[in-house]
């Protein structure tokens, strides 16, 4: 083991070496610090360029200066922005946790959603509901994230504002998407042609009445959920969990799920209190949200039972859901006030930067605050990057669901729900073990475009920014840092995988 | 359970679902005032705010160095430094009474007296005076740096760690890293008058651009740079410390001083230390958020002439000109100034309420020919047949289809767009119509597209089909469109046109024997004339293509050390008379600019060619109730 990993480091070592090399020479021959002077009529341009040759030892050759770069490198030195003058380690510090705050949330739901809606699709093979998901998951592949982004803002956001400022509903809008929402899952429960146009009809009126009661209630310019909201959500949340993880038969399951979400529910009342008289911060959050998990993991173990561990699953599973919830319920709370600010007036969604400026509100208004900066952007990531996880885990889904032992699991008469859930899902999780560590780790490098179109200054904008400005220094440290994760992702992929499946061994 | 139990249960945890929700804490209302608006218009009572769009970030309080000198550094110190002297919407120097005046009381030896006004003070409410233009003047001028004597081998020559600090600047070297050519003329130390207020800078040798010298006299505050550097916290008497430091010499306290200069006022988020944002103009920096925005607010003790009627000001990085377009349509902004494209002025000029100036910017596209390279431009290549040469290169300017170029490229982005007609003056500025009137270029050259004028002057210089090579940047669109249309015309009169460009253009117009004619931009940074003799004079730095004329070197000799602007007008306009006569190259057209901006929040917005653009005149700004 301790020789495998030494193996792969060395070997990393040698190549991030190799690269850094070659980069530095690409780079001094892409690059040209003097050219803006070059351009510039000033009758003292040539003493301007001494001033920047001396400052940036532009007289030495360039390979002797890549080695003087790697001894400081090396001590800890990552240089300058000569542009700015700004030390690279403090320049990258604020745009790794601007990457991370951006892309985490989009990577996390592409994960979600994608996975599902991959396993849905290979469960319903070759019907139109699958046929339609991949043309859907191609098609949004394919689209270039400028122009989402574009037209996101146009739409969700400008488009979006409008409607606030000035309500009037846009029926065939609402109707199409009532349409879209009863096919959707008229395909993705499956099943007769009875069943099918009973789903139909049910989603499409569901979705028609929430459209119409959000929409002419107007709760869509003030939303809230409500004590009331959070207990029924909750408690749908909990049977649902129950039902595809335990099977509604398992009642100790059923029970304590249930227990968890109307506790939930009820702790909804104090904690309003606790927030309205102490000021709230994220500390406080994980640590409310850990307290959560815990006492769902007592209730969990409290039923008990000989599947313990199903029910303690399913319990922190609900007191999750509700947990969030609560958090949501509070934020929204803000929504009036935050839209009456003199920076808002009515305006909330937002299409550029991270924060409203000059905006001094609680922990909670920062908090929509932030969630109307991040919508958009992170709603585009989505679009564009959760196609691969559908395709990737429909693969794996039918993959495994070919093989013997699920047949066999069949023919000893397993419910489809267990054969599904306990003999299938696992095994077809398990590639997943190897994308999404290189997935996570390589959020720092940043999504280049998506933060320049959207005003965020992380990794991405810092390296077309020094690219533009011809400054090495950080766009070294850029290429460094993304080559040295992109390593680091592949071994950590490559022990886990070792560690989840019995059949691969990491002394080989 | 039966079924009315469970009703019942339901009912009752209704009811005190209900009861619980209706006894919670009071919704929480807005924060407490003071805040501002961000993009849109404040309540009547409150403070007024608006946000405004630029493509980069704050990162230096001082722009008097090197690497501070660049435009977002530029807007952000016009609002919160006074100046002496700005450029007014026609390019017109105006001058500030309240902060300075200023006066030339000599011309042999050239010198200029600048006058602190008793209203002039920084926002901390020291006084500014003559200390902080000692500052100014020590650094800029380099006359105190010991570091660019010396050479790699016969000494500590000064180099830069891979933190981008200056090393071996502790000790006795002293290495302000700013460079400005009309400082540099005033060797010996200003005189200062008893009370400060007044002081007077004696020139070496004359300089013609004094003036603009003595319209920005100040830049960081000598108070906090020598409490930083020499630790005298009293502002007198680190005023003083720092006058004597400058007068005696004294290499020790200067080094500091040098250090602070070069080093503590770049910074592209809040500073811990608040003095370091202490500036003299109508606003101070309050919020800096790295990369997001800069918030300027009134300044409380400001007391001169350039008042603002807007209490917060928020400049917004948006580097994207596509997102910047759609975040004034959203309200977030109200000006923006969008790299123009023709996409983005249709979509500006579709937008309600949006109102979009097109105007011109202050960089100008010419083409340059070479002298001295052999090539169809050298009398060399005719065997020193001047005349013949003439001949040749003026049949290439009278092909070259300068207003084709206008109405195909540059018009859809400004309607109003007109050739450039001089070499040297800024369009729109007070010299620009007699300048034209005088140097020919518009009765000889007109629209250009001349093809039988061009295939005239040919058969009389008995040269046929010559080939030009053409030089510009390989990368840029713009050019390239240009470059077809002039080839199209040329090649008509009977030219050959190359395509020599290159990513490397740059680097390339120093070695011209690769190109015979040159098509790139200049950018005006001031409607001062020091720029003139550096692109005309036989030995001038930017003198690419080697022009060499006896009586233009004198006149640009004379220039040189001319301070009466009427003389230095004529100069210009003689010189611009013999470029058009000699066929030195043509100006095509200047750079077009659009500035946008939501009519429904502001008002008397304007913009001008030169930086600060639609800055220039904030205080005018108004929000709209």
């Amino acid at each position: 083991m301790a020789r495998f990993i030494a193996r792969r480091l060395a070997l990393a070592l040698v190549t991030l070496f190799i690269l850094s090399f070659l980069m530095y020479g690409l780079l001094e021959f892409a690059l040209d610090p003097l050219v803006d002077l070059r351009e510039n009529p000033a009758p003292n341009r040539e003493q301007l360029i001494a001033n920047r040759v001396r400052l940036l030892n532009l007289d030495v050759p360039w390979y002797q200066r890549y080695f003087l770069w790697l001894g400081n490198f090396l001590q800890g030195d990552f240089g300058i922005g000569w542009r700015t003058m700004q030390p690279v380690g403090s320049m990258v510090r604020g745009a790794i946790a601007t990457s991370i705050q951006l892309v985490f949330a989009a990577t996390i739901i592409s994960i979600l959603l994608g996975v599902t809606i991959g396993l849905v699709s290979a469960l319903r093979q070759y019907t139109t509901f699958d046929y339609a998901i991949t043309f859907v998951s191609f098609l949004l592949y394919s689209l270039p994230i400028f122009w989402v982004a574009v037209l996101l803002k146009q739409f969700l956001a400008i488009s979006a504002n409008d409607y606030l400022q000035n309500p009037t509903i846009n029926w065939p809008l609402v109707i199409t998407l009532s349409l879209v929402s009863g096919l959707f899952w008229a395909g993705a429960l499956g099943g007769r042609r009875e069943k099918k146009i009973k789903v139909f009809l049910t989603a499409l009126v569901v979705t028609l009445a929430v459209f119409m009661v959000t929409l002419m209630t107007g709760w869509v310019e003030n939303p809230s959920i409500g004590i009331i909201g959070v207990g029924v959500l909750s408690i749908a949340f909990a049977l649902g969990v129950t039902a595809i993880f335990a099977g509604m038969n398992n009642k100790r399951a059923l029970y304590s799920a249930l227990t968890t979400a109307v506790l939930g529910t009820i702790v909804w009342w104090p904690l309003q209190w606790l927030f309205h008289y102490w000021q709230m911060s994220w500390p406080w959050m994980l640590g409310l949200l850990a307290i959560a998990l815990a006492v769902a993991a007592v209730i969990g173990w409290l039923f008990g039972g000989p599947d313990r561990n199903i029910s303690i699953r399913g319990t922190m599973l609900a007191a999750l859901f509700t947990s969030v919830l609560i958090f949501v319920d509070r934020v929204l709370q803000t929504w009036g006030p935050y839209n009456d600010t003199p920076q808002i007036r009515g305006r909330p969604l937002a299409t550029i930067g991270a924060a409203t400026p000059g905006l001094h509100g609680d922990f909670w208004m920062q908090q929509l605050d932030r969630a109307t900066h991040i919508m958009l952007p992170t709603l585009a990531l989505v679009m564009i990057s959760f196609a691969t996880y559908v395709r990737y885990q429909r693969g794996a889904m039918l993959e495994v669901l070919n093989q013997d032992y699920i047949r066999t699991a069949r023919a000893k008469g397993l419910s489809e729900r267990v054969v599904i859930v306990r003999h299938a899902l696992r095994n077809a999780l398990m590639p997943l073990a190897s994308i999404v560590p290189v997935d996570f780790i390589t959020l720092i490098g940043g999504a280049v475009i998506t933060e320049t179109i959207f005003g965020w200054a992380g990794m991405g904008r810092l390296f077309l920014t020094s690219l533009g400005g011809q400054e090495v220094d950080p766009v070294m440290f850029y290429i460094i840092l993304t080559g040295g994760l992109a390593m680091i992702a592949n071994l950590v992929a490559d022990f886990l995988y070792a560690v989840i499946d019995p059949r691969i061994r990491v002394n080989a | 359970m039966s079924k009315r139990k469970l009703l019942a249960t339901a009912g009752i945890v209704v009811a005190s679902a209900l009861a619980f929700s209706a006894c919670t804490p009071a919704t929480p209302t807005a924060p407490s005032p003071g805040a501002t608006a961000g993009g849109s218009t404040a309540a009547p009572s409150g403070p007024t705010a608006v946000s405004v769009a630029w493509n980069q970030a704050f990162y230096s309080r001082n722009s008097d160095t090197d690497y501070g000198n660049a435009t977002a550094n530029a807007n952000i110190l016009y609002l919160t430094n006074d100046s002496a002297g700005y450029y007014d919407g026609d390019l017109n120097i105006a001058k500030n009474e309240s902060f300075a005046t200023y006066e030339k009381v000599s011309d042999d030896p050239l010198q200029v007296k600048i006058t602190f006004a008793d209203t002039a003070t920084w926002s901390d409410g020291t006084p500014v005076d003559a200390a902080d233009a000692v500052l100014l003047w020590g650094a800029v001028s380099t006359n105190f740096n010991t570091i660019e004597a010396a050479t790699e081998e016969d000494g500590p020559g000064a180099q830069v760690d891979d933190e981008g600090n200056v090393t071996g600047v502790e000790g006795d070297n002293v290495y302000f890293n700013a460079a400005s050519p009309g400082h540099t003329l005033i060797k010996d130390f200003p005189e200062i008058s008893e009370d400060g207020k007044e002081i007077t800078f004696t020139y070496s040798e004359p300089f013609v651009d004094w003036e603009i010298l003595a319209m920005g006299p100040t830049t960081v505050p000598a108070h906090i740079v020598a409490k930083r550097a020499l630790e005298s916290a009293d502002p007198a008497a680190a005023k003083q410390a720092l006058i004597d430091a400058f007068q005696n010499n004294d290499r020790a306290s200067l080094s500091k001083i040098a250090k602070v200069f070069n080093e503590d006022f770049n910074f592209k988020s809040m500073p811990a230390d608040e003095e370091l944002v202490v500036g003299s103009g109508p606003y101070v920096i309050t919020e800096l958020v790295e990369e997001q925005y800069v918030t300027v607010e009134k300044n409380e003790n400001y007391q001169g002439m350039r008042a603002p009627k807007i209490d917060k000001i928020t400049v917004r990085i948006i580097a994207d000109a596509q997102a910047s377009v759609q975040a004034l349509q959203n309200g977030e902004v109200v000006v923006t100034q969008p790299q123009s494209t023709a996409d983005i002025l249709t979509q500006l000029q579709g937008l309600d309420n949006v109102e979009v100036l097109t105007q011109t910017g202050g960089t100008y596209e010419h083409v340059d020919l070479v002298f001295n390279n052999g090539g169809p431009f050298d009398p060399a290549s005719y065997g020193g047949d001047a005349e013949k040469a003439k001949k040749v290169r003026q049949a290439f300017l009278h092909t070259l289809p300068r207003q084709r170029i206008i109405d195909n490229i540059i018009k859809p982005l400004n309607p109003e767009a007109e050739i450039r007609n001089t070499y040297n003056v800024v369009p729109g500025s007070p010299e620009y119509d007699a300048t034209v009137e005088a140097n020919g270029m518009k009765a000889t050259y007109g629209e250009g597209s001349n093809v039988d004028k061009a295939k005239e002057l040919l058969a009389e210089a008995g040269v046929t089909n010559p080939t030009v090579r053409m030089m510009f940047a390989q990368n840029n669109t713009r050019r390239q469109q240009e470059f077809q249309l002039i080839k199209e015309t040329a090649e008509q009169a009977g030219f050959t046109v190359v395509d020599a460009s290159s990513l490397d253009w740059g680097q390339l117009l120093g070695t011209n024997d690769v190109y015979d004619a040159s098509l790139f931009g200049w950018q005006s940074t001031s409607v001062g004339v020091s720029q003139v003799p550096p692109n005309y004079l036989t030995t001038g730095q930017n003198n690419y293509g080697k022009f060499s004329n006896e009586q233009v070197d004198t006149l640009l000799n004379e220039l040189n050390v001319t301070t009466d602007t009427d003389r230095q007008n004529e100069i210009v306009s003689e010189v611009e008379k013999i470029l058009v006569d000699e066929a030195f190259g043509l100006t095509i057209f200047q750079f077009p600019e659009i500035t946008g901006y939501d009519s429904t929040k502001i008002k008397n917005v304007k913009s001008i060619a030169l930086s600060p653009t639609f800055f220039w005149n904030f205080w005018e700004w108004e929000v709209v109730a």
